[in-house]
C-alpha cells in the first residue's frame, strides 16, 4: 500500500482532467466522478495510514532524478511518514465528504462541473503537497493550492466582492510565498539539497550556523503565515468566505490553511534547532489566537465568525509548534487533525443553515433548531468540540496545547491561550444561540432540513469530532507515541498538570454560560458589555481596522506610485516613442509635400539642383571668384 | 556714343520691357501682345548681329505665327482673370533660385574672355551663304527637322482632335 | 566700335531669367508656354551673338538658331494641342490644378 501512495494525488488529478474534458456533457453527474476519485483516494490513503500505523513499519521513500546541474541533483518523488500518512487521511476524508456535500449544496448551479473540477484540482494539489519529499516539490504544490484557492474563492466571479476577495487571497498569500521562496532558496544555498532528509542531516551535522537557521526558519514561517492566515497576513481568510460554503469548509478550514501548519510541522527539526525562530512562531501564533478570537466576538456574519475562529485555532497550532518541544509538536499536529474535523463540520453545518435561510447574518436567523434538528445537533457538537468540552475532540487537543505551553514555562502565552479559549467558547455559543434558539427573526420563510447528501457527511464528521480525541488521551497517547517514535527525545514526559484541563474546561464553560445569558436566555442584554465601551466594540467589529490600515499604508501609496509610473509610461516612454514616430511622420509629410504633383515645383527643385551643381563646380574648381 | 549703341540700347530695352510686361500684366491677351513686342525687338537685335535671315525668320515665325497661335489657344480656352493667391512662398523661392542663377551666369559673363576676331558677315550675301551651308553640310539635320515638323503636325492634330465618343 | 558680346549675353541672360521665373511661377499654362518661348529666344540670341563674336565665328550659330526656331514652332504647336486637349477634359488651364503626376 505504501509503495503505491503516489496514486493518491493522481486520482483527483485524473478526475480533474476528466471533468475538464467532459464536464460540459456530464452536467451534474460529474459529481460522481469527483466523489469516486476521492473515495478511491481515501481508501488508498486509509490503507497507507494503517500500514504505516502497524507496529514496526518503516518510512517509505521513492524518488527519481528530475534535474541535474553541476553536482546538484534535484529529485522528484514521494514519501510516506507518520505525519503525512495522517495528513493524507485527513485531506482525503474531508475532501470526500465535501465532494458528497457539494452535490446537494451546489445543486442547480450553472457551473456545477467546473466547481467539481476545481475541487478535484485542489484535492490533487493538497495531496501532492503533503506527499512531497522535498521543499521544491512542496513549493510547486503550495502555489498550485494558492491558485485553486483563487479559483474557488472567485467562483461567484460575477459578484464584485467575490472577485475582490479572490484577488486579495491571491495577493496576500503571495507576500508570504515570497518569504517561503527566499527561505527555500537560502536553504538550498546553505545545504545544497531540497530533500527534507538531507536538510535535517545537515542540521544535525552543524552545517548551518545558528543565525542561518533562524533566518531560514523565519522566512519559511512567513510563507506559513501567509497560507495559514496568521497575523499580519490574516486579512484574506475572512474575505475568502465569499466562496461557496463547501469550499470554505475544505480550503479555508480543514486543509489548505493547514498547509502552513503542516509546513512548520514538517520543518520541525529546523525550529527545534533555533530557539529564536520557534519563539517567533509561538508569539505570532499566540497573538493571532487571541487577536482573531477577539474579532470573532462581534462579527455578525456566520461564516466570518467561523473564519476568525479558524484563524484563531491556527494560531493555537502555531503556538504549540512554536514550543519546539516534542509535546508541542504532538499537540500542534493533533489539534490540526481534530480541528480539521470539527471546523469542516461547522462550516458544512453553516452551509446547511445558509442553504436553508438564504442569509448569513446570525441576527436574522434564530429558532432554527426545531426546524433543522440534524444540522442543529451537529452544529452543537462542533461548538462543544471547538470550545474544548470534555470529552469532545477539541478538549483533548486544546488541553495538550495548553499543557505543552505550560511545561515550557511560557506563562504569558499560557494565559493568552486560556483567554483565547474563553473567547472561542463565547463566540461559538453566541453563534449557536443566535442561530438555533430563540424566536425566528422571520417566520414567513419556509425552512426545512437539508437533503441527505448534505446531512450524512455532517453526521460522519460529527462522530469524528466526538471520538477523534480518544486517539491521543493523556493516559494513552497512541498518536503522540506513533508520531514521535523516530524523533529524538520522544520519551520526554508530556503530561500536563491535571489542573490545566480543569481550568480550560471551566473557562470554556464560563464562556458558554455568558453566551447563554446574553443570547440564549437574554437575561443580560446584548449591549451590556458593548455599551460601556463602544470604541472597544467598534474596534473588534471593524477587525482592529487592519484592512483600513493596509489600505492606507500599503495599498494607497502603492497605487499612487503606480499612477506615477503610469504617468512616466504615458508621458515619458510613450512621449519618446511618439517623438520618434512623429519625427518620421513629419519627415514623410515633408516628402509627400515635395511630391505634390505640381510640375512647377518639380521644375523649381530640379533647377535648384542645377544651380547648386553649377555653384559647386565653378567655385569648387576656382573657375569663378 | 555711336548710333549702334543707341540702337542696341533701345532694342534691348524694348526686349526686356516686353518680357517684363509679359510677366507682370494681368490679362492673357495683353501678355501675348507684350511678348510680340519683345520678339520683334529681338529680330532687331539679330539685324544688329548681321543675321538678316534669322531676323526675318524670327519675325515670321515668332512675331507672326507663334503669337497668333497663342492667341488662338487663348481664345479656345477659358481664362479667369484671378491671379495667384497663396503661392507667395513658392514665388519667393523661385525668385531666389532664379536670382542665384542670374548672379552666377552674370559672373561667368564678366570673367569670360574670348580670343578671336569678330566675323564680318556684311561682306557676303547672308541668305546665300546659309542656303549653301544648309543644303550641304547640314542637310541631314535639315531633313530630320522636316520630319520633326511633320511629326509635330500629326501629333498636334491628333491631340487637339475631338475624340469620337466625346460629345 | 561695336557693341561687345557681353552686352548681348547679358540681355539674353535677363530674358532667360524672366522666362524661367514665368515658367516656374505662372498658373496659366498659356503664359507658361510663352515664358518657355522667351527662354528659347534667349538661347537664340546667344547663338547668333556667338556666330558673330565667337572664337571661331561662322554661320553655324545662325543655322542652329534657325533649327531652334523651327523646333520652337513645333513645340508650341504640340504644346497648345496638349493644352486644348487637357482643357477639354479638365475644364482648366491652371498649371497648379494639373496634378495628375500625383494620382
Amino acid at each position: 500500500m505504501m509503495s503505491s501512495a503516489w496514486l493518491i494525488p493522481l486520482l483527483p488529478l485524473a478526475a480533474f482532467l476528466l471533468l475538464v474534458a467532459f464536464g460540459r456533457q456530464l452536467k451534474e453527474s460529474s459529481a460522481y466522478i469527483g466523489i469516486l476519485a476521492t473515495l478511491a483516494a481515501f481508501v488508498l490513503a486509509l490503507g497507507t495510514f494503517l500500514e504505516r500505523f502497524a507496529a514496526g513499519a518503516e518510512n517509505y521513500y521513492f524518488a527519481f532524478q528530475w534535474l541535474t546541474f553541476g553536482n546538484k541533483v534535484i529529485d522528484m518523488g514521494f514519501e510516506v511518514n507518520q505525519l503525512n500518512a495522517m495528513m493524507l487521511v485527513i485531506v482525503t476524508f474531508v475532501s470526500l465528504l465535501v465532494h458528497i456535500y457539494s452535490k446537494g449544496y451546489m445543486h442547480g448551479d450553472e457551473r456545477f462541473p467546473v466547481f467539481y473540477s476545481y475541487l478535484a484540482l485542489f484535492t490533487f494539489s493538497m495531496l501532492g503537497l503533503v506527499i512531497s519529499p522535498n521543499l521544491l516539490q512542496v513549493y510547486i504544490f503550495w502555489e498550485l493550492v494558492g491558485v485553486c484557492s483563487f479559483l474557488l474563492v472567485g467562483f461567484y466571479f460575477y459578484k464584485p466582492e467575490a472577485r475582490a476577495a479572490a484577488k486579495k487571497a491571491f495577493i496576500v498569500t503571495r507576500i508570504g510565498d515570497v518569504g517561503l521562496f527566499i527561505g527555500i532558496s537560502l536553504l538550498f544555498w546553505y545545504v545544497g539539497s531540497f530533500n527534507f532528509s538531507d536538510i535535517f542531516t545537515a542540521l544535525q551535522n552543524g552545517a548551518m550556523e545558528s543565525w542561518q537557521i533562524t533566518l531560514v526558519g523565519i522566512l519559511i514561517f512567513i510563507g506559513a503565515v501567509g497560507k495559514s492566515g496568521q497575523f499580519p497576513l490574516h486579512t484574506w481568510l475572512p474575505d475568502a468566505m465569499e466562496g461557496p460554503t463547501p469550499v470554505s469548509a475544505l480550503i479555508h478550514a480543514a486543509t489548505m490553511v493547514a498547509a502552513g501548519v503542516y509546513l512548520v510541522a514538517v520543518m520541525f527539526p529546523l525550529y527545534q534547532a533555533s530557539v529564536d525562530a520557534s519563539l517567533v512562531v509561538a508569539y505570532i501564533g499566540g497573538f493571532t489566537a487571541i487577536f482573531a478570537a477577539s474579532i470573532g466576538l462581534t462579527q455578525r456574519d456566520i461564516k466570518r465568525v467561523l473564519a476568525y475562529s479558524t484563524v484563531s485555532q491556527l494560531g493555537y497550532m502555531m503556538l504549540a509548534l512554536g514550543m519546539a518541544s516534542v509535546a508541542g509538536y504532538v499537540a500542534g499536529t493533533f489539534h490540526l487533525m481534530t480541528h480539521a474535523f470539527f471546523k469542516a463540520l461547522l462550516f458544512l453545518a453553516a452551509g446547511s443553515v445558509i442553504h436553508a435561510v438564504h442569509t448569513q447574518d446570525i441576527f436574522e436567523m434564530g429558532g432554527l433548531f426545531k426546524k433543522m434538528r440534524v444540522t442543529g445537533t451537529v452544529f452543537l457538537i462542533g461548538c462543544l468540540s471547538i470550545a474544548g468540552i470534555f470529552p469532545f475532540a477539541g478538549y483533548w487537543s486544546k488541553e495538550e496545547i495548553l499543557g505543552a505551553v505550560y511545561n515550557k514555562g511560557h506563562l504569558g502565552l499560557f494565559a493568552v491561550g486560556v483567554i483565547a479559549a474563553f473567547f472561542t467558547a463565547f463566540y461559538m455559543f453566541r453563534l449557536f444561540f443566535a442561530t438555533f434558539t430563540g424566536e425566528a427573526a422571520d417566520d414567513t420563510k419556509k425552512v426545512h432540513e437539508s437533503p441527505l447528501v448534505m446531512t450524512v457527511p455532517m453526521i460522519l464528521l460529527a462522530i469524528l469530532a466526538v471520538v477523534a480525541g480518544f486517539i491521543n488521551t493523556p493516559g494513552n497517547p497512541v498518536l503522540g507515541h506513533w508520531l514521535t517514535e523516530t524523533m529524538a527525545g520522544a520519551e520526554e514526559a508530556h503530561h500536563a498538570p491535571f489542573w490545566i484541563s480543569v481550568v480550560a474546561t471551566l473557562v470554556s464553560l464560563l464562556g458558554i454560560f455568558l453566551a447563554w445569558l446574553m443570547y440564549g436566555k437574554k437575561s443580560v442584554s446584548r449591549g451590556a458589555i458593548a455599551e460601556p465601551f463602544p470604541w472597544l466594540y467598534q474596534l473588534s467589529y471593524r477587525k482592529y481596522y487592519i484592512d483600513e490600515l493596509y489600505n492606507n499604508v500599503i495599498v494607497r501609496p502603492l497605487r499612487v506610485f503606480g499612477e506615477f509610473l503610469t504617468m512616466v509610461d504615458v508621458y515619458i516612454i510613450d512621449g519618446l516613442v511618439k517623438l520618434v514616430a512623429g519625427f518620421t511622420k513629419e519627415l514623410g509629410h515633408a516628402g509627400a509635400r515635395v511630391q505634390n504633383g505640381q510640375i512647377q515645383t518639380y521644375g523649381l527643385i530640379a533647377f535648384l539642383g542645377i544651380v547648386l551643381l553649377v555653384i559647386g563646380l565653378t567655385f569648387g574648381r576656382g573657375y569663378l571668384g | 556714343m555711336s548710333g549702334q549703341f543707341v540702337a542696341f540700347f533701345i532694342l534691348s530695352l524694348l526686349t526686356i520691357g516686353g518680357a517684363v510686361f509679359m510677366i507682370s500684366l494681368q490679362k492673357v491677351v495683353h501678355q501675348v501682345v507684350a511678348l510680340a513686342f519683345s520678339f520683334l525687338s529681338i529680330a532687331g537685335l539679330y539685324v544688329m548681329l548681321e543675321a538678316e535671315f534669322v531676323a526675318v525668320t524670327q519675325v515670321l515665325v515668332y512675331a507672326g505665327s507663334i503669337s497668333i497661335l497663342m492667341l488662338f489657344g487663348i481664345m479656345l480656352t477659358r481664362h479667369d482673370a484671378h491671379e495667384d493667391t497663396g503661392r507667395g512662398k513658392f514665388k519667393f523661392l523661385a525668385f531666389i533660385v532664379v536670382a542665384a542663377f542670374f548672379v552666377l551666369v552674370f559672373m561667368g559673363i564678366q570673367t569670360m574672355n574670348i580670343e578671336g576676331t569678330p566675323a564680318n558677315f556684311s561682306q557676303q550675301n547672308n541668305v546665300l551663304e546659309i542656303g549653301k551651308l544648309m543644303f550641304s553640310q547640314y542637310v541631314i539635320p535639315f531633313e530630320i527637322m522636316s520630319v520633326l515638323l511633320l511629326v509635330a503636325l500629326v501629333g498636334a492634330i491628333i491631340l487637339a482632335k475631338r475624340e469620337a465618343d466625346d460629345k | 566700335m561695336t557693341v561687345p558680346l557681353a552686352s548681348y549675353l547679358l540681355v539674353a541672360l535677363i530674358l532667360f531669367c524672366i522666362g524661367l521665373y514665368g515658367a516656374l511661377t505662372k498658373r496659366n499654362a498659356v503664359i507658361v508656354l510663352l515664358s518657355m518661348e522667351l527662354m528659347l529666344n534667349a538661347v537664340n540670341i546667344n547663338l547668333v551673338a556667338f556666330a558673330k563674336f565667337g572664337a571661331f565665328a561662322n554661320l553655324t550659330g545662325q543655322i542652329f538658331s534657325l533649327f531652334s526656331i523651327t523646333l520652337a514652332a513645333a513645340e508650341v504647336a504640340v504644346g497648345l494641342a496638349i493644352l486644348i486637349s487637357l482643357y477639354r477634359n479638365r475644364r482648366t488651364v491652371n498649371v497648379d490644378e494639373m496634378d495628375l503626376l500625383k494620382r
